[in-house]
């Protein structure tokens, strides 16, 4: 069964629908990215995927054993937070919030941490401040914090932005790991075109008019594709 | 032990002081942290003018001040984050409209009815000198009841702060957590507003958490010394106010001040890149050493006034019973003004050492009107079983304010207040020297024959005041006098039959009048052919000039003897001296004969 099982669903806010008819199905271990212009509904479909918002219409269902609180969720970046007082340690184990009982963290939860710090190479960073590390390092701060939340789902929203080429190449290597050796799927929201068809298993291709949803093969032969790239060529 | 220490822990109204304030600046350090970081560090500001028309209404409808606006502010509260949540009002946007909309509604409802009194004030500008048990008992169940919510929810608190959506998304109910956050700051803030007034508790929220945040580089450290700089910066702001006799509200705001100018400082050594290690730690510690050496070798050091009554004393609060007690007193009984010449009387906010000497004194005299509404909660803060309070309008008979013709009046609702101004006649003032003398007599039995015959003396000064002015009642017979002004001369007007025009009713704290009413006055100058346009002294007089432009009248000052200027207080003016005065002017308005 699919993790993620998306039917003719509509999505809108305040009675305005920005996008209709999806259809699309994200199964374990899969690479999604999400693509399509500014306005198409993709943060709509974020927000949906995270339980924030409801559908219009349509069916928009979780399966696998998926809870919706179960999604790791990498936002984008608030301006509050570059200048934001908390040690990496602290940032990383608020993502432990969900499964925290009582008043303090457990033990296992703080050690759930560490790892995951551990996984991401950024132990050694553990009492640095956040407001103080590279935008590189931040991100990989938030992954952590994503990763105590899930042990399935990863859902990315637009991380590289602002990022170097350096660093983001980096960043695609280490999302590549979590998907493949820690066998979490991932779900992300992208303007970087030409990285998502290197590293991903499928594309969702939003657009006003409906929505291409395949394989990357698939959509490297798809009109949407021609039309989209051949755009940015002319642009 | 340092003197200002003995006295904090020894004088309970210090000690009051001394509790509640730690509690709360815990409070609102612990909140300011979040609100900073969210940036909602003007939610403090807005709620604090939701505060004052709140405390304004409750004035107006005499429900006690506390209760009334702690439920209002939370409303207030969940108002603001509801609208900023929304989107469609931003959070900055959001809480200007509240905060003006507040103030609008509170000085509309003050206006309308009671007038600005003190208890208001109090709020405004804080009184943590004249907290009651009750105050102090509920500032502290509420700060210990933030402080534990705070604690409990400290983990999440953190995750909502620091990244909303991410919150949201794993299933934290951050619209639940920013209402706690919004509530106690709610609570925070009325309960501050008591001690700082609502001008400058949101500086007690948001200082100690930017000061922390120069230095600190982890949320539980900015937490933690957030709330060490709040209380070392209250204590330390208490022992300033007590040494050099400032408000404590201001003192503590101003070592805030310099708390965060420190850490700037330690920051930019920190960061410096021209220091080694070695050589940024120990200019931190002295940094760290010097500046505690200030904060409190400087409130330390120096002769704190304690004071020490030596003989019989009398405390009047205002220039009138103050220059009768002390032609009663002479040199055997000490005399103490507690208004610094000069002083406004509305917003008067007794020192630490002022508490002290009406603590410790045998007699002391108040008007009782509107503009010393401080002196109930501050006898109720203090135990007087051994002083006799002589209430000046208690031992005479109390007029009305009254709207004169043309005069802009102050709509009082169904609630009319007693003019204050009892001492402007001279008759009155006999009364009160009596009143005085008695109490003075009874407490200093040895000295009783003294005090005797100086009363007689003065008594006898006083009737001849009288005399004269009953000549000039006759002479000025059918005569009108204009004050372009306040009008504190009810009782002078009514003993001897004396017609005035004037602009605002005696305790008004207008002084800019509408076009109308300088029109009519202007226009009774010219009718009646009237000389002089009466000014009352420390007032701006502005009114009186714009008559005296149109009309060509002179511009002359009547004292009301409340409060004299520091000036006339020098130069040693006496209730008699400043009344012979008012006598002669009165004689010059006189209309000219044509």
């Amino acid at each position: 069964m699919a993790l993620i099982d998306c039917k003719n669903v509509s999505l809108g806010y305040d009675s305005h629908i920005v996008a209709k008819n999806l259809n699309f199905e994200v199964n374990r271990g899969d690479y999604l990215c999400i693509v399509g212009e500014n306005g198409s509904g993709k943060s709509t479909l974020v927000k949906s995927l995270l339980g924030l918002i409801e559908t219009e219409s349509g069916h928009l269902h979780m399966g696998d054993g998926l809870k919706k609180r179960e999604i790791g969720y990498l936002p984008q970046q608030s301006a509050a937070q570059k200048d934001f007082p908390a040690s990496v340690f602290e940032v990383v184990l608020s993502g432990c919030l969900a499964s925290k009982k009582g008043i303090f963290f457990s033990k296992e939860l703080k050690n759930l941490a560490q790892e995951n710090m551990e996984k991401l190479d950024i132990l050694s960073l553990k009492d640095k401040c956040y407001r103080e590390l590279s935008g590189g390092q931040q991100q990989r701060v938030l992954l952590a914090r994503a990763l105590c939340a899930t042990k399935k789902l990863l859902l990315l929203d637009e991380p590289v932005t602002g990022l170097d080429p350096v660093v983001t190449a980096d960043f695609y290597r280490i999302i590549e790991k979590i998907n493949r050796e820690f066998k979490i799927t991932i779900i992300m929201v992208s303007h970087d075109l030409y990285s998502s068809l290197n590293y991903a298993t499928h594309i969702l291709h939003m657009k006003k008019d409906g929505a291409f949803f395949g394989t990357v093969k698939e959509y490297l032969e798809s009109d949407v594709y021609k039309a989209f790239s051949g755009g940015e060529k002319n642009a | 032990m340092p003197e200002a220490i003995n006295l904090i822990l020894t004088q309970p109204f210090l000690q009051r002081a001394l509790v509640a304030g730690v509690l709360i600046s815990l409070c609102a350090a612990l909140l300011g942290v979040s609100l900073v970081l969210k940036r909602f560090s003007m939610i403090g500001d807005g709620l604090s003018h939701v505060g004052f028309g709140a405390l304004a209404i409750a004035c107006a409808a005499n429900i006690a001040p506390l209760y009334f606006s702690l439920p209002i502010v939370v409303i207030a509260a969940f108002l603001l984050l509801r609208m900023s949540e929304n989107g469609k009002i931003k959070g900055d946007a959001a809480i200007a409209l509240i905060s003006t909309g507040a103030l609008a509604v509170g000085v509309m409802v003050t206006s309308l009815t009671t007038g600005m009194n003190v208890d208001i004030y109090n709020y405004m500008f804080g009184s943590i000198l004249t907290m009651s048990n009750a105050d102090v008992a509920l500032s502290v169940v509420l700060s210990i009841a933030v402080l534990v919510l705070y604690l409990v929810f400290y983990n999440e608190i953190f995750a909502v702060t620091f990244d909303e959506s991410f919150s949201k998304a794993t299933g934290t109910k951050v619209g639940a957590y920013n209402m706690l956050i919004a509530a106690l700051t709610a609570v925070t803030i009325v309960i501050g507003m008591r001690m700082m007034g609502a001008l400058l508790i949101s500086s007690l929220i948001i200082f100690p958490a930017i000061t922390s945040m120069r230095v600190c580089k982890s949320y539980k450290s900015v937490i933690v010394s957030s709330a060490a700089v709040s209380v070392v910066c209250f204590f330390s702001g208490l022992l300033v106010s007590i040494r050099f006799e400032a408000p404590t509200g201001a003192s503590v705001v101003c070592v805030n001040i310099f708390a965060l100018a420190v850490f700037s400082l330690l920051r930019a050594v920190f960061n410096s890149s021209r220091l080694k290690v070695g050589g940024k730690k120990v200019l931190a510690v002295l940094i760290a050493v010097v500046s505690a050496a200030v904060l409190f070798a400087v409130p330390l050091t120096g002769t704190v006034n304690v004071y020490k009554k030596e003989k019989v004393s009398v405390v009047a609060a205002t220039f009138a019973p103050y220059d009768f007690a002390r032609q009663i007193a002479g040199d055997d009984a000490e005399v103490t003004m507690l208004l610094a010449p000069g002083e406004e009387s509305h917003t008067f906010e007794p020192t630490a050492s002022d508490i002290m000497k009406i603590e410790q004194c045998d007699v002391f005299v108040y008007g009782g009107g509107e503009s010393d509404e401080w002196v109930k909660s501050m006898l109720s803060s203090i135990d007087t079983e051994k002083i006799s309070v002589v209430r000046m309008m208690d031992v005479t008979e109390n007029l009305k304010e009254e709207t004169l013709e043309g005069m802009e009046a102050e709509e009082n609702g169904e609630e009319e207040e007693y003019d204050e101004h009892v001492w402007t006649s001279s008759k009155n003032a006999e009364k009160i020297v009596k009143a005085i003398s008695e109490a003075l007599c009874a407490h200093d039995e040895e000295n009783r024959k003294a005090y005797e015959e100086r009363t007689e003396e003065y008594l006898s000064k006083l009737s001849k005041l009288d005399e004269e002015f009953e000549a000039f009642s006759k002479k000025a017979d059918g005569c009108h006098f204009v004050v372009g002004d306040r009008f504190p001369f009810k009782y002078l007007a009514d003993e001897y039959s004396l017609k005035f025009f004037a602009a605002f009713p005696g305790c008004s704290a207008q002084s800019d009048a509408n076009p109308s009413t300088i029109a009519f006055l202007s226009q009774k100058v010219k009718e009646e052919k009237i000389p002089v346009v009466f000014k009352v002294d420390l007032s701006t007089g502005s009114v009186a000039k714009s008559i005296s432009e149109s009309t060509g009248a002179k511009v002359m000052t009547l004292y009301s003897c409340h409060v004299i200027s520091a000036d006339d207080f020098k130069n040693g003016e006496t209730y008699l001296s400043l009344m012979e005065h008012n006598l002669s002017a009165l004689e010059s308005a006189l209309p000219r004969k044509s």
